[in-house]
């Protein structure tokens, strides 16, 4: 998609929580049945949904029942994680674009910390594939990977724990008055420096508060989007850059996905990190901030630390930069709680959290070889 | 999260690999005791992880030994029990080593020695070592 008529309008969560007692199915109804009642819609009005999951969560077709919708003119189950997140809405929007279906239900729902955990592995298993190389080793998670690349970066450009640290920092700053966030202790940076390790050059405050819950956002068409309760957040544009060359073979692990996906997604908008006003970075560890940020040209390479200690990140700076407190402190909704989080700010209701005159919003999704980002926008195109 | 003093500690070993058509070479060569990866026979190109068919000029590979020497090209030190089976090794160094064969040509495995010693750029020597629960040789690096 470089281009469509469709916008976010409803947007619905669960709230987050370290054990939610509850079914990924009970949860992605409510987040589900929250989304199409914000939009002012009613179950009739869906017959699109689309999710994602890794085998730990429920597909479209028991949402559907379970929210009274007969049945869908169209869905996908995508197996993927957070680097699927910002194909998946846009396909939302192609469907809609080619006429395959009128409003789409967007929803991710996991229990992320009391079932399975995606920074974990302790089950006895046999791996096969490309990883089977990585498994004799115990090499085989996102906090191991994505701690590897940012050593590379230190070794490159000089950049330093501190600098991953104001990264923590200033999202931890920025889920305080988030009363969804599931952490809101303000965070310094000595005890960020205190923190103990995870994979050096990682410490706890680097990775992603895995947590349960569910977040859902309605796509739909402009006609749609025009007639509902809620202001469109207008999908301006998406890219994606998905290689197979994985966690040891990529070539520079000093940049992500999105040094192939930024061109593509600035190309295809016309528009520059220089023109948004709120950044929902996906945060699954801070370094995947680091490089993204730096990918998609807010900063200079290796300047990372100091765009955020100097405040340029944050409210009254240049681009507020998980005003939720994102993945690192609001929680690990695997990005989807990003899309919720810019559609809210678009539409000026993120109360005492709003970016002022919030326009435009960059949101990515994704880490590593494996991402996509899409450009929001509070004005139709 | 800590188990009590009743309660007998867990099996836990290592994953172990599930070899398929296109990687059972590599384990065969770590079982006879030889580093060998895929490389193509027409370009030459070394492959890695395997294919049936070099990804750049579709010829046919096979499996040739490899010096084993590298460098280190990052590395981290695990010190939180993710994996299972790694409890009573940590801290340990996992680094990715960049093989002397060819630019890119890359393995993830373990250092072996002290953890304080490994750098970016570190030279480093292959040796294989049985992986517990299970009958397969894997190389881990020491510095040289």
């Amino acid at each position: 998609m470089a281009r469509t008529g469709c916008a976010i309008t409803g947007i619905g969560r669960t709230a987050f929580t370290r054990r939610s007692g509850r079914t990924t199915l009970a949860m992605a109804a409510e987040a589900c049945r929250t989304a199409v009642a914000d939009a002012g819609l009613t179950m009739a009005d869906v017959d699109g949904m689309i999710a994602f999951q890794a085998g730990d969560s429920v597909g479209p077709l028991s949402v559907s029942r379970a929210i009274g919708i007969p049945e869908l003119a169209w869905n996908i189950d995508v197996l993927g994680g957070g680097n699927v997140v910002a194909n998946i809405v846009a396909t939302a929007g192609a469907a809609i674009d080619a006429g395959l279906c009128r409003a789409v239900l967007v929803y991710r729902s996991l229990n992320g910390r009391s079932g399975y955990r995606f920074g974990t592995s302790t089950a006895r298993q046999q791996v096969g594939g490309e990883m089977q190389f990585d498994a004799p080793h115990g090499y085989l998670v996102p906090p191991q990977w994505i701690a590897m690349w940012a050593r590379r970066h230190q070794h490159e450009y000089g950049s330093t724990c501190d600098d991953l640290g104001q990264i923590a920092i200033t999202q931890r700053a920025h889920a305080v008055p988030n009363e969804h966030a599931i952490n809101r202790t303000p965070l310094t940076l000595d005890e960020y420096r205190n923190g103990r390790w995870i994979n050096e050059p990682f410490r706890i405050y680097d990775c992603a508060y895995e947590i349960d819950g569910a977040v859902a956002v309605l796509v739909v068409g402009p006609e749609l989007a025009e007639a509902c309760a809620v202001s469109p957040a207008w999908l301006v544009g998406s890219a994606d850059s998905q290689s197979g060359d994985g966690w040891t073979q990529w070539d520079d692990p000093t940049s992500m996905y999105s040094r192939h996906a930024a061109p593509r997604l600035w190309n295809r908008t016309g528009l520059s990190a220089a023109d948004m006003d709120v950044a929902c970075m996906y945060d699954c560890f801070t370094y995947t901030v680091m490089a993204t940020v730096e990918d998609f040209g807010f900063c200079a390479k290796g300047g990372v630390g100091e765009y955020f200690s100097s405040g340029r990140a944050t409210y009254g700076g240049e681009v507020v930069v998980n005003p939720h407190g994102g993945l690192l402190s609001e929680g690990y909704i695997h990005g989807l709680n990003h899309y919720f989080e810019a559609a809210l700010q678009l539409q000026g209701r993120a109360g005492e959290r709003q970016v002022p005159d919030a326009r435009r919003a960059l949101v990515t999704a994704g880490a590593g070889p494996y991402g996509g980002a899409t450009v929001l926008s509070a004005d139709r195109p | 999260m800590s188990a009590s003093a009743s309660e007998p500690a867990p099996v836990s070993e290592p994953p172990q690999p599930l070899p398929d058509l296109d990687t059972e070479g590599f384990w065969q060569a770590t079982a006879r005791g030889e580093l060998a990866l895929c490389r193509c026979h027409d370009c030459h190109l070394w492959v890695q992880p395997p294919h049936e068919r070099c990804p750049s000029c579709a010829g046919a590979t096979s499996f040739q030994p490899v010096s084993g020497i590298g460098r280190v090209f990052s590395y981290i030190v695990v010190r939180h029990p993710a994996v299972s089976g790694f409890e009573h090794e940590l801290p340990m160094v996992v680094a990715i080593v960049e093989l002397e064969e060819q630019v890119g040509l890359r393995l993830s495995a373990r250092i072996l020695g002290p953890l304080e010693e490994v750098e970016i750029g570190s030279r480093v020597v292959a040796e294989l070592v049985a992986v517990p629960g299970g009958d397969f040789r894997a190389p881990v690096f020491r510095l040289t």
